[in-house]
C-alpha cells in the first residue's frame, strides 16, 4: 500500500476478472448457442449491454488513487472511454480489413464497444489520465520489470485479446466457418 | 567483407536456381507426345520399329478420302456434322444429375431437346471436362483429344494456332468444306482452315444478346445452304448469362429456349435432306459448366460437368433412359467423331470411343473401331514407355485366367490388350466359319469388354501419366534450396554480426539495444504464420487476405511505436529538446531538413503511416475475393459497371498525380541541372504518351484489335522512357557535386558529409526516376481499372520512405526492408492477382507490340502481373538513399559505403523468397496427391517460381544502381584529390 496509490492484491485482480468472465458467460448463455454466427449484431448487444457496466463497476471501485477521485468520477472515465476505445479498435478492423457498409455497420460497432470493454476501459477507469501509466500499458515492456499487479491486471488481459482477436481473424479466409472464430468474424463478415 | 559477401550470395543463388530448375524438371514432366498428323498408317497395328514414313500428304483429298474409307474396314457413319458447342452449359440443366431429370422450369425451358432424349433419337453424356475449365484449352481438347500437361497450359497462353493433330484438321485433309461461326477462338486456333467464318468475340461479357444474334443470323442460310460439310457454331451467350447472373439468373431461362430453338432448327433442316449421301450428326457440346455463380476455371464438379449430346440416326433406338447418370469424358469426343467420319484418330488422343454412337455398324465393324481406338493408344503408350514395344506385350497367349497379385500396371495394360487382340480373333474367326450362335455373340461380348477395359485404363493411365515423379531428384532439388536458404541466411547474420560496433555506438543514446521489438517479433512470427498456412489450399486461394493482413498489422505496429515515442518524448521533453534538435540536424537528410520542428515532424509520421494503412485498405477493398471468393462486391467491378468515362478519368487523374509527384521530388533536389529539366520533360512528355493512349484506346473499344495508332504511341512511349532511365542511371553519379567548394579538400571530416550527400543525391535521382517512369509503365500495361491502385502503391512507397526517413532510430534498418516487402506482396494482389492462372492480364501483353512475338509478350506480361513487387525493389533504391547518411559519416572506404547501403536491401529480400520458395516446394511435394494439386498448388507454385525471378531482378537493379554509383563517385573523389594535390604541389 503506497500513501496514494492503492496497490491491488493479486487476489482481488484475480476476483475481478474471474467477474467479468462470469458476467460474460452469462450474457453469452442469454443470447443462445450459435447466436453470435446466426445473428452478430444482436448477440454482441447483448454481450455488450451485459459487460459494460459490469466492467465499469468492477474496475471503478479499483481505480488507482481512490483518495482524490471519486468512484463516480471513474465510472465516468470509464463510460467516456467506451466510445473512444471503440473508435480506436473499430479503426484497427477496418483496417486490417472488416468491411465497410452499411450492413456491417452495427456488428462492427457492437464488436468495437465489445473490444473496447476488454482493452480501453477498464485502463481509461483505473488510470484515469495518467501518461506515465497509459504508456506502460502501451508498450510491451512492463512484464518482468514491474511489480505492480495493476499494470498486470489491466494490460495483460488487453494485450490477450488484441492478439486473440488478431489470430481468430487468421483463418478467416478458409472456407468453413467455426463458431470458435468468434469476434473477428463476426466484425469482418 | 564485401566482395566475399557478394560472392557468397551468388553461390546460394545460383544453388537456388539449381535446385529450382532441377525440382521443376522432376515435378513438371513434360508429355512426350507424338507430333505429326496420323495418316494411313493408323489403319496398321503398331509396331515399334522405325516407322516407314513416306506415305504423305501427296495424295489429294479424295483419294486420301477413299484410302480411308478402305484401310478402316468399317463404313463412315455420317457424312455431315453439325458440332453447336454452347459456352458454359452445365450437363445438369439438359440431362438432370445422379439419374434424375433437370428440374421442372429447365425441362420446360428445353422441349424440343428433352423430346429428342425422350424419344430416345439423342443420346446424352456427362462429358467430364479436364480443369482448367476455360474455353480455349478445353476446345483443344475436344478436338484433338489429348490433356495438354500442366505446363502446355501454363505456358501456351499466347499460342494462337494450333499444331497438334486433331479432328478437324483431319476432316480438312480429306476435303471437308468446313464453316465456323461464333466464337472467335476457334479462328485463332484455326485461322487457315475454315472456308467460311464469322467469329463474334467475348470481349464484351455483358452483352448476352447480341453474341448469339450474331451467330444465329447466318443460320438460315447456312442451313439452306448445301457447300459445307461441317458447320461449327459457338454460342457465348449462356456463359455471359452464367457470368452476370449464376445458375439462376432471370436471363437463363430465355437463353436456354432460345438455344432449344436453334437445336429444332438445326435438326429440322437436316432431316428435311435426310439422305444416303447427307447423313448429319449433330452434335451439342458445351466447353465446361459454371458454379453457382456463373464462374468457371475450376474443377469442381459444377464446372467440369459438360454436355456431350448427339442427335443423328445412329443413336435412335426403340428404348431408352434418358436421365441415367452416362458418364463420358470430354476427349472421347475426338475419337468418336474421326471413327464416325472415317478419319484417322488424333495422334495424341487419349479418349475413348463412345459405343452407343455406333449402333448402326455390325458387330465385327465395331470390334474394328474399338481395335483402331486401342491401336492408336497402344502408339501413345509405346512412345511414353518401351516396355509396351515388346512383341510379348501384345502377342502373349499364355495364362489369360490367372487373375493374380497385384502387378505394375503396365503388366495388366498389356494383359488386357492381348486379350482384346486374342478374342477378337477368335470373334472373326467364328465370323468366317458363318458359325453364328450364341458362342460367337459370347466371344464378341468378351472381346468388347476386354477392349474398353483396355481402353479405360489406357487413357486414365495415361491422364493420371504425370504424377509419377522421380522422388530422389526431387529430394535433391529440395535439399539444395534448402541449403542455398541457410547459406543466405548465415550470411545475413555475419553482417548482423561484423559490423555491430559502429551501429550500437552511433545509436547508443537511441535505446536501440539488442532486445528483440515488438515488430520485429512480429516479422518474425508473421513469416512462419506465413509459410505454415501455404499449406492449405483454401489458403493458397486467398493469400491475399494474409499478405494484407500482415501488412497492415505490421504498420499498425508502427503506429503504435510512433505514438509511444511520441508520447515518450513529449513526457521528458524539456529534456531532450536540445537533444533531439541536434540529432536532427545531423543526419539531416534533405527530406528531413524541411521538417525540422518536432511537432511537425510527429505529425508527419503519424500521417505517413495512416496514409499507408488507408490506401491498404483502399487497394484491398479494390479486389475482394481471391479464388474461392470471387463474387463478393468490390470497386472494381462496380467501376467496370459504371461508365467508362469515370475509369477514364480516374486513369487521367492517375497519371497526372504521378508526374506531380515527380516533379515534387525532383525539386527536392534544388539543382536546375540540364540533365533534371530534360527528365522532367522526358516524364512529362511520356505521361502525356499515357493519356493519349488511354484516350485513343478507350475511343474504340468497340474495335479489340490493337490498331496502329495505339501501338506506335506506345512504342514512342518505350523508347523515351528507356532512354532516360538509362540516361539517369548513366550520368546521376557525375552532375553532383562531390565537394561543396568551400570545404577542404583534405581534411575528410569535412568532405564525408558532402561524399555522402552527392552519394545520396544521386542515388534519390535515379531511384525516384526508376519509380516513376515505371509507374507510368504500369499505368500503360495495367488494365483501365488498376489505374488508381497503381497510384495508391506509389503514395504507400511514398509514404514508407518519408516515414522511415523520419524514423531512422525506430526501426531497424531489416525491418524497414521487410516491410517494404510485405508491402509490394500485398500491392501485388491489390492489383487483382490471385494464385490461380486466370487472373493474368493476357491483353495488356500484346500493348505496343506490333508483330506477334511470344518473348516480348511475355515479358510485358511478367511486367503487368509483377508490377507491384518490382515498383517496391524500385521504391527501395530511394529508401537506400534517404536511409543512411548518417550512418557513412565514419568510413572512409567506398567498399564498405556500398557493402553498407546494399547489403541488406539486397540479402533481405532474397532471403525472404528463398524461404518462401522452399517451403512452398516442400509442400507442394508432400501435397503431391493431394485433389487440388494442379488446381491450386501448381499455379501457385508457377506463381513462386515467378517471383523468384522477380526478386532477381529487383536485387539486380538495386545492386547495379548501388555499385556504379559507388564506383563512379569513388572515382570522381579520387581525381578530385589527385587535384587538389597537384594544385597543392604546384
Amino acid at each position: 500500500m503506497g500513501a496514494e496509490v492503492t496497490q491491488v492484491s493479486a487476489f482481488t485482480a484475480v476476483l475481478a476478472h474471474a467477474l467479468c468472465l462470469a458476467g460474460l458467460a452469462a450474457a453469452h448463455s442469454l443470447a443462445g448457442r450459435g447466436a453470435l454466427l446466426s445473428d452478430p449484431a444482436h448477440a454482441l448487444r447483448l454481450l455488450v449491454v451485459c459487460e459494460a457496466p459490469l466492467v465499469i463497476v468492477v474496475f471503478s471501485l479499483l481505480r488507482r488513487d481512490p483518495k482524490r477521485c471519486s468512484f463516480l468520477k471513474a465510472a465516468a472515465r470509464g463510460l467516456l472511454g467506451l466510445p473512444i476505445g471503440a473508435f480506436l479498435n473499430a479503426f484497427g478492423a477496418i483496417v486490417l480489413g472488416a468491411p465497410v457498409g452499411i450492413k456491417y455497420w452495427i456488428a462492427t460497432t457492437y464488436w468495437s464497444c465489445l473490444m473496447s470493454l476488454f482493452t480501453f476501459v477498464p485502463a481509461a477507469c483505473v488510470f484515469g489520465a495518467s501518461k506515465v501509466d497509459w504508456q506502460n500499458v502501451l508498450s510491451h515492456s512492463i512484464y518482468g520489470t514491474s511489480s505492480n499487479v495493476a499494470d498486470y491486471m489491466i494490460s495483460a488481459p488487453s494485450h490477450g485479446a488484441v492478439i486473440g482477436a488478431w489470430l481468430g481473424a487468421w483463418p478467416m479466409p478458409l472456407d468453413w466457418e467455426r463458431p470458435w472464430q468468434v469476434k473477428i468474424l463476426t466484425a469482418t463478415f | 567483407m564485401g566482395a566475399a559477401v557478394a560472392e557468397w550470395t551468388v553461390a546460394a543463388v545460383l544453388l537456388q536456381v539449381a535446385g529450382l530448375s532441377l525440382f521443376l524438371y522432376g515435378f513438371f514432366p513434360v508429355k512426350p507426345t507424338l507430333p505429326g498428323f496420323s495418316g494411313a498408317e493408323s489403319y496398321r497395328a503398331p509396331s515399334c520399329g522405325p516407322v516407314g514414313c513416306g506415305e504423305g500428304p501427296a495424295l489429294p483429298p479424295d483419294q486420301l478420302r477413299s484410302l480411308y474409307r478402305e484401310l478402316s474396314e468399317v463404313p463412315h457413319v455420317y457424312d455431315r456434322l453439325v458440332l453447336m458447342v454452347i459456352d458454359g452449359l452445365p450437363a445438369e440443366f439438359v440431362l438432370g444429375r445422379g439419374g434424375k431429370p433437370p428440374a421442372r422450369e429447365m425441362m420446360e425451358s428445353m422441349p424440343y431437346t428433352q423430346s429428342l432424349l425422350a424419344g430416345c433419337r439423342a443420346v446424352g453424356y456427362h462429358a467430364k471436362a479436364a480443369p482448367p475449365t476455360v474455353t480455349m484449352p478445353r476446345l483443344k481438347a475436344m478436338v484433338s483429344g489429348a490433356i495438354g500437361g500442366f505446363l502446355d497450359v501454363a505456358l501456351n497462353f499466347n499460342t494462337q494456332a494450333f499444331l497438334d493433330d486433331n479432328i478437324l484438321d483431319q476432316l480438312h485433309t480429306i476435303g471437308y468444306k468446313l464453316v465456323m461461326l461464333g466464337d472467335e477462338t476457334w479462328i485463332k486456333l484455326f485461322p487457315t482452315l475454315f472456308y467460311r467464318q464469322d467469329g463474334v468475340s467475348s470481349f464484351y461479357v455483358k452483352d448476352t444478346v447480341e453474341v448469339d444474334f450474331n451467330v444465329s443470323r447466318h443460320l438460315e442460310s447456312e442451313l439452306a445452304a448445301k457447300d459445307w460439310d461441317a458447320l461449327i457454331l459457338h454460342y457465348l451467350g449462356l456463359d455471359h448469362v452464367g457470368h452476370i447472373g449464376g445458375r439462376q439468373s432471370n436471363l437463363m431461362t430465355p437463353k436456354l429456349k432460345e438455344m432449344d430453338d436453334v437445336i429444332r432448327r438445326i435438326h429440322a433442316a437436316v432431316t428435311s435432306i435426310q439422305d444416303n449421301s447427307h447423313r448429319t450428326l449433330l452434335v451439342v457440346v458445351s466447353d465446361h459448366g459454371m458454379t453457382e455463380v456463373g464462374n468457371h476455371g475450376g474443377s469442381s464438379y459444377e464446372e467440369t460437368d459438360s454436355l456431350a449430346l448427339f442427335i443423328g440416326h445412329s443413336v435412335e433406338s426403340s428404348h431408352c433412359s434418358p436421365y441415367d447418370q452416362k458418364e463420358a469424358l470430354q476427349v472421347d469426343l475426338a475419337p468418336t467423331l474421326a471413327l464416325l467420319f472415317g478419319i484417322p484418330i488424333p495422334k495424341n488422343n487419349i479418349g475413348v470411343l463412345l459405343p452407343e454412337l455406333f449402333n448402326s455398324l455390325a458387330d465385327d465393324q465395331k470390334l474394328r473401331t474399338l481395335e483402331l481406338n486401342s491401336w492408336q493408344i497402344l502408339r501413345l503408350l509405346q512412345k511414353q514407355r518401351p516396355a509396351f514395344c515388346s512383341e510379348d506385350c501384345v502377342d502373349s497367349k499364355d495364362d489369360f485366367g490367372a487373375d493374380m497379385l497385384p502387378e505394375s500396371t503396365e503388366k495388366k495394360l498389356c494383359r488386357l490388350l492381348s486379350k482384346a487382340f486374342a478374342s477378337h480373333r477368335s470373334s472373326l474367326l467364328h465370323r468366317d466359319s458363318n458359325f453364328r450362335s450364341v458362342e460367337a455373340a459370347g466371344l464378341f461380348g468378351a472381346a468388347v469388354d476386354s477392349y474398353s477395359g483396355f481402353l479405360r485404363h489406357a487413357s486414365e493411365w495415361l491422364s493420371h501419366r504425370a504424377t509419377d515423379k522421380p522422388l530422389y531428384l526431387l529430394a535433391s532439388a529440395i535439399s539444395l534450396m534448402i541449403i542455398s536458404c541457410f547459406s543466405l541466411a548465415g550470411i545475413i547474420s555475419c553482417i548482423f554480426k561484423g559490423p555491430p560496433q559502429i551501429k550500437v555506438e552511433h545509436h547508443s543514446e537511441l535505446d536501440l539495444d539488442k532486445n528483440w521489438h515488438l515488430d520485429e517479433v512480429f516479422i518474425l512470427m508473421g513469416i512462419f504464420l506465413y509459410v505454415a498456412s501455404l499449406g492449405s489450399s483454401s489458403f493458397v486461394e486467398e493469400e491475399q487476405y494474409i499478405w494484407h493482413f500482415l501488412t497492415s498489422t505490421l504498420y499498425l505496429i508502427f503506429l503504435i511505436k510512433t505514438v509511444q515515442s511520441i508520447l515518450k518524448e513529449s513526457n521528458s521533453t524539456l529534456v531532450h529538446r536540445s537533444e533531439t534538435k541536434t540529432f536532427h540536424k545531423n543526419n539531416s537528410s534533405y527530406l528531413a531538413s524541411y521538417k525540422l520542428i518536432p511537432g511537425q515532424q510527429d505529425g508527419c509520421k503519424l500521417y505517413t503511416v495512416l496514409i499507408v494503412l488507408v490506401a491498404g485498405r483502399i487497394l484491398r477493398a479494390w479486389y475482394q475475393g481471391g479464388i474461392n471468393w470471387v463474387h463478393f462486391p468490390d470497386i472494381s467491378k462496380i467501376l467496370n459497371q459504371s461508365d467508362s468515362s469515370i475509369v477514364k478519368s480516374l486513369q487521367t487523374i492517375s497519371v497526372l498525380a504521378v508526374v506531380v509527384l515527380y516533379s515534387v521530388s525532383l525539386m527536392l533536389l534544388r539543382t536546375r541541372r540540364i540533365l533534371i529539366i530534360g527528365l522532367w520533360l522526358s516524364h512529362l512528355s511520356c505521361g502525356l504518351l499515357v493519356m493519349l493512349h488511354i484516350w485513343k484506346s478507350q475511343v474504340d473499344t468497340s474495335v479489340p484489335i490493337n490498331n496502329h495508332s495505339t501501338t506506335s504511341i506506345a512504342q514512342i512511349f518505350y523508347v523515351i522512357a528507356s532512354i532516360s532511365v538509362t540516361c539517369t542511371f548513366l550520368l546521376s553519379p557525375w552532375i553532383f557535386p562531390t565537394h561543396s567548394k568551400e570545404a577542404e579538400p583534405t581534411s575528410s571530416s569535412g568532405s564525408n558529409p558532402e561524399k555522402a550527400h552527392g552519394l545520396n543525391h544521386s542515388v534519390f535521382l535515379t531511384g525516384v526516376t526508376y519509380t516513376m517512369f515505371w509507374c507510368l509503365l504500369q499505368l500503360l500495361l495495367q488494365q483501365p481499372i488498376n489505374a488508381v491502385p497503381v497510384l495508391l502503391i506509389l503514395l504507400q512507397i511514398i509514404s514508407s520512405v518519408i516515414y522511415f526517413s523520419l524514423e531512422k532510430s525506430l526501426h531497424r534498418q531489416w525491418v524497414q526492408v521487410v516491410a517494404m516487402q510485405f508491402l509490394g506482396m500485398t500491392g501485388h494482389f491489390g492489383l487483382g492477382n490471385t494464385n490461380s492462372l486466370a487472373s493474368i492480364d493476357v491483353a495488356g501483353a500484346f500493348i505496343g507490340i506490333s508483330s506477334y512475338s511470344t518473348v516480348l509478350s511475355g515479358v510485358l506480361m511478367f511486367i503487368i502481373t509483377y508490377g507491384s513487387p518490382l515498383l517496391l525493389y524500385l521504391g527501395m533504391v530511394v529508401h537506400m538513399s534517404v536511409k543512411d547518411s548518417n550512418d557513412i559519416s565514419t568510413p572512409q572506404q567506398w567498399s564498405s559505403v556500398l557493402s553498407r547501403m546494399i547489403a541488406l536491401p539486397c540479402l533481405l529480400p532474397l532471403l525472404v523468397n528463398s524461404i518462401a520458395l522452399t517451403s512452398y516446394t516442400i509442400v507442394l511435394l508432400l501435397m503431391r496427391n493431394h485433389l487440388f494439386v494442379w488446381s491450386v498448388f501448381s499455379p501457385k507454385y508457377l506463381y513462386v517460381c515467378a517471383a523468384t525471378v522477380c526478386t532477381y531482378a529487383g536485387v539486380l537493379v538495386i545492386a547495379m544502381t548501388g555499385a556504379y554509383t559507388c564506383a563512379v563517385l569513388s572515382f570522381r573523389t579520387r581525381n578530385y584529390r589527385d587535384k587538389s594535390v597537384d594544385q597543392i604541389d604546384g
